[in-house]
């Protein structure tokens, strides 16, 4: 596809009547957006090095495919900035992996949203939120690079509710669901050095996640009062899985945790040690299953952490990602929970801006 | 003003419905199972009606281990040299 071949709506010049435009057509995600003006959309282009026609994502099923033209047409469309769209191609190619499975965690009941968590100096560079009201609104970037993702799989994929996303009840975070890590007085390596990136180099990680489950604690201080209460959410017997998790933990907790010296992989070992059920418990609520208990436990188990007569939260410690996030005070940290119940999809990462190792 | 349009025009395929059989009877089933809870056990028993009321011989059951993902086409390949017509469902 070239720039010339992408179908272009003459419309009345009146703002307003483009808005509604657009709800007319059927392009939005519910609120309005922001009609994607021919020049807009060029300005978003020069953001990307690959050709417009170039392919970032391919649907398994039905073979649409999300270009960076049309990837940038949803970006103006959400609202974003030209220095925004980088973290939108990345986190589509990232969503592109085969095992992230796009199409089956937003077509299926359970309801996922793909979080996006933006590690790196680009948080800065492009002014994201990793403080206050981190999943809440009133920045720009972190809302509006979520949005692009959402409406990428409405527009370009057609994964409109109740034709080809079935969601059950669905989540706030199909609005938008972006974050930044949060490096000020964080004690731990960031998230993109744990990745092995390059220095300097910003990446973006997405997680098929289910609803946000808040986690409040303002009494517990020590590292094992603070994570037993976050083992405990991830344990609950509705969304206890053999699945990934995704840990944002509070500055206050944080100080807490890693002020005693605990390391992040302390904490992931501690968190899936923890967040576990009896196969007891499991049967009472008519959720043990025998295939998955075999799956953790045959040949030694998936982790030396694995007990036997427990149902843990996923296979290993490595499976719980955690970060900090929010403002200063409070505490209040949360767990998000994958939403395949096994391993069906597994959270990608990806380097912003750059090709690393690329053909 | 112009606005670009945000949707994309899918593929040129050709999907042609299969030719239906002429009878049921004494053909092979197959199952594909999903690796939902309940998908082997409900495959198994709408397969064991065809066997019981149109002579079905059941094939050796196939299965495609992510429920959410399409079926890999080797393994409908696969599937389509053994049997003259399958079943699958979800299962959940």
């Amino acid at each position: 596809m070239s720039l010339n071949a992408a179908r272009i709506h003459e419309v009345e010049d009146d703002l307003l009547a483009a808005i509604d435009y657009c709800y007319e057509q059927g392009w939005t995600d519910g609120l309005p957006v922001v009609p994607p003006d021919v020049k807009r959309v060029e300005e978003m282009l020069l953001y990307e090095g690959r050709p417009a026609e170039a392919v970032l994502a391919s649907h398994p099923a039905t073979g649409l495919e999300c270009t960076v033209h049309a990837a940038a047409v949803n970006a103006v469309m959400a609202g974003c900035k030209p220095e925004y769209f980088p973290v939108v191609v990345a986190a589509f190619e990232a969503m592109n992996e085969p095992g992230f499975n796009f199409h089956g965690s937003t077509a299926s009941t359970g309801g996922s949203a793909p979080l996006l968590v933006v590690s790196g100096p680009m948080i800065d560079d492009i002014g994201m939120n990793a403080d206050v009201n981190l999943f809440g609104p009133g920045n720009r970037a972190n809302a509006t690079i979520g949005r692009a993702v959402r409406l990428i799989l409405l527009n370009v994929f057609r994964m409109a509710p109740g034709l080809a996303d079935k969601s059950t009840q669905g989540n706030p975070g199909k609005f938008s669901f972006c974050i930044a890590e949060r490096a000020r007085d964080n004690p731990w390596p960031l998230l993109v050095e744990d990745q092995d990136y390059p220095e300097g180099v910003s990446s973006v990680t997405v997680f098929a996640g289910g609803g946000f489950c808040n986690v409040e604690n303002h009494g517990g201080n020590t590292p094992e009062q603070v994570l037993g209460s976050i083992a405990d959410a991830m344990a609950n017997y509705g969304s206890i899985t053999l699945g990934q998790s995704v840990v944002v933990l509070s500055p206050e907790h944080m100080r807490i945790v890693a002020g005693t010296g605990w390391s992040k992989r302390q904490v992931q070992e501690y968190l899936f040690a923890h967040a576990c059920r009896t196969v007891d418990g499991m049967r009472s609520v008519g959720k043990f299953r025998q295939r998955e208990y075999d799956k953790q436990h045959d040949n030694g188990g998936t982790s030396p952490l694995v007990e036997d007569g427990k149902m843990h939260r996923g296979l290993s410690p490595d499976d719980i990602l955690v970060i900090m996030g929010g403002g200063d005070a409070g505490g209040h940290s949360c767990f998000i929970p994958s939403w395949s119940r096994e391993r069906l999809s597994i959270m990608q990462s990806k380097p912003i801006g750059v090709c690393i190792d690329c053909d | 003003m112009q606005l670009y349009d945000p949707t994309v025009a899918g593929p040129e395929r050709n999907y042609v419905r299969a030719a239906a059989l002429d009878s049921l009877e004494g053909k092979t089933i197959g199952v594909l199972e999903n690796s939902k809870l309940n998908a082997a056990d409900m495959l198994h028993e709408i397969a064991a009606l065809f066997e019981q009321r149109h002579g079905c011989t059941i094939a050796p059951v196939f299965s495609k281990k992510n429920a959410s993902a399409p079926a890999p086409g080797e393994t409908l390949q696969a599937v389509a040299k053994d049997v003259d017509f399958l079943i699958t469902g979800l299962g959940d």
